[in-house]
């Protein structure tokens, strides 16, 4: 017997919260309104950002939405392709290089590429413009989820794939059923991290100049962006506070509830890292709209997977030829992947070999002198990585053993973190360059201080997760043996979380190098200033549409990331996880 | 050290109440009012159920925890800090993955700032005595859950310290890996071979605390407390198949079974007389069903500890089971026998669905169920969110830990269509029998 205990939709006794759900379904419908206007407007490429206060709800709603949009597009590409590449072998060898090469272009890579290229598509209206914006924002969201999802696909056991077969589900159904919410918690916890990712180079992706013109979308990120160009604190702050309610509102409205409910799709017991707010618990459960909504949707859904499942009917010679007719149909089924399988290996070298001869063609045109500055910047960006991974393991190790080993202190500090990482930093950069000024420092060191601001979250978060997983037992042994401090730490603390800070080293190290873009050539104040490095390259040359030169250095970017991790990261990861990890 | 005085006992817990904060903000007693000595030369066994407390007694005599009220005292005086009296073997083994077998024992002298030498003199010693030659160099996951245990002994006895405490060390472990190891680590106390003088032991097992006790403290449920003490003199090495022992094993059941199934009504002074609701034992009631069958399997009456011994389950667990099915009225327990009543009987030739329906009847005769269903009925839409069922329980049953109530609870209404719970959202409701 199955008894629900939705409660039936009563519209007399309408609840207080579903004033809510209207106000945030208005907001919805209103904010598509406003960016259906947007797109179909008349081409703008340079749009006029007003810095009055005023201004910033809409501007708001435009980044949100596109914003939404390319999570979206991310979250439809993750699954895809996470999935193609958990499936198929043949697959999986193309997709995961591609996810770590795509990883390692920092977004200003594809800016040219797509934006001359929609453009010249759309050249009335806003439309192509709009869509190049969303999908530079959709490269700094996508990689980490399509990796997710594709890891937490290949981490489905073994007895979950004998059942789905037993039971003869459909790819679909087995997607659905098993695929689908085994990977979950993965998913959500990730895209919490991927709307981070797209925040942070908000500023970049709607607002930049490309071959000395200059193109600006109305968003947020433009008007921080033209506020920092003015050097106005004023509309500094404004955006400043208006892009923390928008995180915060989004982390409130839609990520705490999600992550919340994907805990139940877990196999573990996990920690309660992110804590649900009663609040949103309370209008999940008295609104009538949400429930009305659920109804319809539980409507919907029902015959696709609770309804009888359409047996085939079966002759009786059908099912006595049934293990010979299998037997043929593999081999040839077989026969039809491996040719599938062959042409789609082909053509995947085809268009490697192709690009590649492209790029050749834009590196032919770099100068001696232009590949001797590419080796010096990459080497200066990648000092500055080290040192900001340095000091980030400096001071997160202490103060997130501190943190994570009290549970107290863990409930009170975890969402401060949050907030923290999800925060994107290049918009603190004029403030900080500003205070680094008055300390009398220059951009050649500023820059990896303004790195570090934006990646040091991962190895805190890292940390932190590590610490409050070390076992109570043994913090005991410790006590009870009598080990000062110092052994205890040097003996448990820190072994115990290496793993965990390898992991956060590594995500770190790849933001770094993407942030350094950012951090070494900003607009401040209508003027720019940069310091000799990679990123500074990369953003100078598309700038200026000196586009051999922008190949040649984000090939550097990619070759120097891509074989740091294979050669380095990779090995000590093999290495920690081996003799660091604890049995579960 | 003082020379110490065997009279003096070498831990003490004088009147100790704990208490701790459950997630919800809640206070929950584990301990009320204990008072227990340990003396020199003897195997002091805490035995009892889960939540009995008896962990949180370990850790207070190892200067783990600090009492919320009364003292601990080392030798007469109070302990501050750790005891460093105290060594402590855990069940999960606690070892450094990261360190191989020597260096894991060798962690226990590391505060002492020893020479080299000595402290492979002494890792090697203690590496002997529990039988891991040749294993030094091993890494925790290449050994077995025996080994491993053996790897946490050593780091334990390297540490030259009066009192062992073990924290149910045997029970990971396979029974025959147990019943070796037991035996070699009772040879290393009866033999003098080490600095051990008395044992600490907390266990669930009534023929391990038997076979290893000097003197056995049982204790009882919610909150903590003890309840009798038995003085165990029987010669080592004790074989279960003598008189003796197998008497006094039955005698410890007797007792358990009185402290979980008690015979007549304990007698409460109507001042402390509560609200006259009793709590559920934490059992599934699948469980209890599959129960019943194998009691009329044996002709509708068993004891406990032949029943657990059949189902190769623990035997306090069979206890819980009983209990609640006196609860629904489906046996008897005369003297320490598990009997089946006519209903009991009843029940067990039922099909599936009249089951039901007599489980929905036993709990609606049950003051805790029958006042919650009035709750849930009188609330609006027959439904009330979590926290404010474990709030009704805990005004209800202010000493059990109201969460493991409520689900237990959800589990039997479940069970009998009484009630269900949306984890969705978090209500308890009504079961109304719509489907």
């Amino acid at each position: 017997m199955i008894s629900t205990s939705v409660k039936r939709p009563n519209f007399r006794n309408f609840h207080f919260v579903d004033l809510i759900v209207v106000g945030l379904l208005t907001f919805l419908i209103y904010g598509s309104v406003v960016t259906a206007q947007r797109w179909s407007g008349e081409l703008q490429p340079e749009f006029t950002i007003d810095l009055s206060f005023s201004a910033l709800p809409l501007y708001g709603i435009y980044s949100l939405f596109r914003a939404s949009l390319a999570y979206l597009l991310s979250l439809l590409f993750s699954l895809v392709f996470g999935y193609l590449a958990a499936r198929h072998k043949r697959a999986e060898q193309i997709i995961l290089p591609f996810i770590d090469i795509g990883q390692s272009i920092p977004v200003i890579g594809f800016l040219p590429g797509l934006v001359l290229g929609l453009m010249s598509l759309f050249t009335e209206h806003n439309l192509g413009l709009e869509l190049a914006c969303i999908l530079m924002i959709f490269t700094g969201q996508v990689w980490n989820l399509t990796f997710s999802f594709y890891s937490s696909m290949k981490g489905v056991p073994k007895s979950f794939h004998e059942m789905s077969d037993n039971v003869s589900l459909s790819w679909w159904q087995k997607f659905i059923l098993v695929e689908l919410p085994f990977s979950a918690s993965g998913l959500a916890w990730n895209s919490l991290m991927s709307m981070a990712g797209g925040w942070f180079f908000l500023t970049i992706c709607e607002a930049f100049t490309l071959g000395g013109k200059q193109y600006r979308l109305p968003g947020l990120g433009s008007y921080m962006a033209v506020a920092i160009e003015q050097g106005n604190i004023q509309a500094m702050f404004g955006g400043f506070v208006a892009v923390i309610v928008l995180i915060l509102g989004m982390d409130f409205v839609v990520w705490r509830p999600i992550i919340a409910w994907t805990r139940r799709f877990r196999l573990d017991e996990a920690p309660e890292d992110y804590q649900e707010i009663p609040f949103m618990q309370l209008l999940l459960q008295e609104s009538n709209i949400v429930r009305w909504v659920e109804q319809l949707f539980r409507i919907i859904w029902a015959p696709t997977f609770h309804g009888p499942r359409k047996k085939r009917k079966q002759s009786l010679t059908f099912r006595m030829y049934q293990p010979i007719r299998e037997k043929v149909q593999s081999i040839e089924w077989l026969d039809h992947f491996q040719v599938f399988g062959r042409l789609f290996s082909l053509t995947a070298l085809v268009l490697v070999l192709w690009g590649s001869s492209k790029i050749f063609n834009f590196l032919e045109g770099i100068s001696a002198s232009e590949a001797i500055l590419i080796t010096k910047s990459t080497l200066l960006t990648l000092l500055r990585v080290i040192a900001c991974l340095i000091v980030s393991t400096l001071w997160t190790v202490p103060f997130g053993l501190w943190v994570g080993l009290s549970p107290a202190r863990t409930r009170f500090f975890q969402p401060i973190i949050q907030l923290g990482a999800s925060f994107p930093a290049p918009m603190l950069y004029p403030l900080v360059l500003m205070a680094l000024h008055f300390l009398g420092i220059g951009l050649g060191v500023g820059s990896g201080v303004l790195m570090l601001l934006g990646v040091q979250w991962y190895v805190l978060f890292n940390v932190l997760a590590g610490a409050t997983m070390i076992s109570r037992e043994l913090r005991e042994t410790f006590l009870l043996v009598g080990l000062s401090k110092t052994d205890t730490w040097k003996n448990l603390y820190i072994p115990s979380i290496l793993p965990n800070l390898v992991t956060g080293l590594v995500t770190a190290a790849g933001g770094a190098w993407n942030a350094s873009i950012v951090a070494e050539y900003l607009h401040y104040k209508n003027e720019v200033q940069s310091t000799m490095g990679l990123g500074a390259l990369i953003s100078e040359a598309t700038a200026r549409g000196n586009y051999s030169l922008l190949a040649g250095s984000l090939l550097a970017m990619v070759i120097v990331v891509v074989g740091v991790n294979r050669l380095v990261w990779h090995r000590v990861y093999d290495w920690v996880d081996r003799r660091f990890r604890f049995e579960r | 050290m003082l020379m110490s005085n065997p009279l003096v006992p070498m831990i003490e817990l004088r009147n100790v109440y704990q208490s701790f904060r459950l997630e919800s903000g809640r206070n929950l007693k584990v301990l009320d009012n204990v008072n227990l000595s340990l003396f020199e030369n003897e195997v002091l066994v805490l035995l009892g159920p889960s939540g009995s407390g008896k962990s949180t007694c370990l850790r207070l005599m190892a200067g783990l925890l600090n009492p919320t009220h009364g003292k601990v005292y080392s030798h007469n005086e109070p302990i501050e800090e750790v005891n460093d009296d105290v060594s402590l073997v855990f069940q999960s083994f606690a070892l450094l993955p990261w360190l191989n077998v020597a260096d894991n024992v060798a962690l226990g002298l590391k505060p002492l700032g020893l020479a080299q030498d000595e402290v492979e003199q002494r890792v090697k010693k203690a590496i002997d005595l529990v039988g891991l030659e040749g294993f030094e160099e091993a890494y925790p996951k290449e050994l077995s859950g025996g080994m491993k245990q053996r790897v946490g002994f050593a780091r334990a006895l390297v540490m030259e310290r009066p009192i062992l405490c073990l924290d149910e060390p045997f029970s990971a472990l396979d029974v025959l890996t147990a019943e070796t190891l037991r035996k070699e680590i009772l040879n290393l106390w009866l033999t003098r071979k080490t600095a051990i003088k008395s044992i600490v032991l907390i266990t669930h097992n009534i023929a391990e605390a038997v076979s290893m006790g000097s003197r056995i403290l049982v204790m009882g449920s919610n909150p903590g407390q003890i309840r009798y003490t038995i003085r165990n003199e029987l010669p080592y090495p004790r074989d279960e198949k003598t008189a003796s022992v197998k008497s006094l094993v039955e005698i410890i059941r007797d007792v358990l079974t009185e402290s979980i199934i008690p015979d007549a009504p304990e007698w409460v002074p109507p001042a402390l007389q509560g609200t006259g609701f009793e709590a559920p034992p934490n059992v599934n009631m699948t469980e209890v069903v599959g129960f019943l069958e194998v009691v009329m399997e044996d002709g509708g009456r068993a004891d406990a500890f032949t029943l657990a011994h059949k189902l190769t389950k623990d035997s306090l667990n069979i206890l819980l089971m009983a209990k609640a099915a006196e609860l629904l009225d489906f046996v008897d327990t005369p003297k320490n026998q598990i009997v089946l009543t006519d209903l009991g009987r009843a029940f067990v030739k039922a099909d599936v669905n009249q089951r039901k329906r007599m489980i929905h009847e036993g709990l609606m005769q049950l003051k805790l169920t029958q006042q919650f269903y009035q709750r849930l009925s009188n609330s609006e839409g027959g439904a009330m969110g979590r926290e404010e069922a474990i709030q009704t329980i805990h005004e209800w049953l202010p000493n059990e830990n109201p969460e493991d109530v409520f689900d237990t609870l959800i589990q039997w209404g479940r069970y009998g269509e009484l009630f269900g719970y949306n984890d969705d959202n978090k209500e308890v409701y009504i079961d109304r029998g719509e489907g």
